[in-house]
């Protein structure tokens, strides 16, 4: 059975989320506080704009993006490239390295069990509430299927990202410096703090051509898309598949070279 | 144990700050990914302002360098808690593993010696950025310069910068009463993101909150208007150095006492 090994560390991984209430419920309170600042931040942009629409996106529109960004970010942060730096730091890396599995692998699949209880705790509620309250404004229909596609896609290009990252930890052994850099850069060209319609224009083209806005503005303009034309969503996740393979292979094949660098301390 | 006056400590933590930073200075790849990554968060932080508010000539009445001021006083009141409180992040390690216990044992204050062993050089660069903005909103706006307005906005700053540091001192010193506190410290380091903004953005409701409950607004905004607005500066601006300072000793007081009531891990 080879899904069994996987499923074994998902479950190992919900178990473990489950035992930090605390953390969980602290982590609730911080969102809707951001939340509450974001409302009232664009609610006062919206109210001196003197329009309703803004850059081709209404309040509602702007606020949900944003919502479900968050609720997207507390899904995906996987924590990957500190972990790494830590594992690097302890030695506990050469334990998981003998492992009969692929460290890139066994890394994910021992953080799944997060996605599941993440998933339920904070993501479908956080959908229900927004959609009740705007009314309905989040269209309900096909492009549901697009969005969970390419959330998928979303997540794996996220890892790959995260996982390049931490392996240059193995040259650095700087974990701050490194992830709080690749945080600023991710959250700030994946259009997840800042919907990508208001970057102005040479900006806004560029971030097309990388790979961080098929983390979130992908997925989210889908999902806001209620009339999706086959054109658009084809060029969308077929951009987000191609950074899914090129990410994959980028990362692996840095990792492969880099773990001949390996210099553990002790163990 | 006879009372150590202020030049006794002064003279320590110059001591303890020069081992420090020789001890930083040896792990240097470290030390340079790091002050590049604070560089990149004020950057990203920056276009992000600029993203949102350079279409918009106004926010709920005020002018884009007015809202530029308040980010730069942010900034800047938020450097002191980077530069010396830093230490208070590892303080859940420290009391997990029993290594706090060696505070415990020191003929000095017990607060001072553990927040001096660590000096933050990342801050200044902040600092830069913040005093560089202020300056540049300050001479945009056209505000009148004089002695006075010099020494005002000092006091200010430094009082605006004991509330955030109140806060984080609390929130870190939660560790010794609840487990995984790592969360309330990280959510209370978000708030120094939204102390940019003028609170009369918000609702009542919030107002209130921000103002008594999670004092944020004390970090940058009450502050500020002293100088930004001096025809007509509120009562509770005129009372911040007044509750920085108060907070600032509550926040002392729970740490202490949270600091003396531990009795260490037996290792």
């Amino acid at each position: 059975m080879k899904l069994k090994k996987y499923i074994t560390l998902t479950r190992a991984g919900i178990i473990e989320a489950l035992q930090f209430r605390l953390s969980f419920v602290v982590m609730v309170i911080g969102n809707l506080l951001y939340l509450i600042v974001v409302y009232f931040l664009w609610k006062a942009i919206y109210a001196s704009a003197g329009t309703d629409v803004v850059n081709g996106m209404t309040f509602n529109d702007t606020l949900i993006y944003l919502v479900l960004a968050t609720a997207l970010f507390n899904f995906m942060e996987m924590y990957t490239v500190w972990e790494i730096g830590r594992n690097i730091q302890s030695g506990k890396i050469v334990l998981d390295l003998l492992k009969p599995m692929e460290y890139r692998k066994y890394l994910f699949w021992s953080y799944s069990g997060t996605f599941v209880t993440q998933f339920f705790l904070t993501f479908l509620p956080t959908f229900i509430v927004v959609s009740v309250v705007t009314h309905g404004a989040v269209p309900l229909g096909i492009n549901l299927l697009y969005f969970v596609i390419s959330v998928v896609m979303a997540v794996s290009i996220n890892y790959s990202i995260d996982f390049l990252v931490g392996t240059i930890c193995l040259y650095t052994e700087s974990i701050w410096g490194i992830n709080i850099m690749k945080q600023v850069i991710v959250l700030l060209l994946s259009g997840a703090t800042i919907p990508l319609a208001f970057f102005p224009e040479p900006l806004r083209s560029a971030m097309y051509y990388l790979p961080f806005q098929s983390i979130y503005n992908a997925p989210l303009s889908l999902l806001l898309d209620g009339d999706p034309q086959p054109q658009t969503v084809l060029t969308t996740l077929g951009m987000q598949a191609m950074w899914c393979i090129f990410m994959l292979l980028l990362s692996k094949g840095f990792w492969k070279v880099s773990l001949r660098q390996i210099t553990v301390n002790g163990g | 144990m006879q009372k150590k006056g202020i030049r006794f400590y002064l003279r320590i933590y110059c001591k303890i700050l020069a081992q420090d930073l020789k001890s930083k200075m040896s792990y240097r790849a470290d030390f340079i990914i790091s002050t590049v990554g604070m560089i990149f968060t004020n950057i990203s932080g920056f276009v992000s302002f600029w993203i949102l508010f350079r279409s918009f000539p106004s926010l709920n009445g005020w002018s884009y360098y007015e809202m530029l001021f308040l980010y730069g006083f942010s900034l800047v009141s938020i450097t002191p808690v980077q530069c010396f409180f830093d230490n208070n992040w590892s303080l859940r390690q420290n009391v997990y593993s029993g290594d706090f216990i060696k505070y415990c044992f020191r003929p000095i204050n017990l607060f001072f010696y553990y927040q001096s062993e660590v000096f933050d050089i990342k801050g200044l660069g902040q600092l830069a950025f913040g005093i560089g903005t202020l300056i540049y909103a300050w001479v945009k706006i056209g505000l009148p310069f004089s002695v006075l307005m010099l020494l005002k906005m000092t006091v200010f700053l430094l009082t605006a910068s004991l509330v955030m540091i109140a806060l984080q001192n609390a929130a870190a010193a939660s560790c010794f009463w609840i487990e995984n506190s790592f969360y309330v410290l990280d959510l209370v380091c978000r708030f120094k993101d939204y102390a940019k903004y003028p609170i009369t953005i918000f609702s009542p409701v919030f107002r209130f909150i921000f103002t008594f409950l999670m004092p944020i607004a004390f970090i940058a905004y009450y502050p500020s208007l002293v100088v930004l607005r001096p025809d007509a500066v509120p009562l509770l601006s005129w009372l911040s150095p007044l509750v920085g300072i108060a907070f600032f000793f509550v926040s002392y007081k729970i740490w202490m006492r949270g600091a003396m009531k531990y009795s260490g891990t037996g290792s």
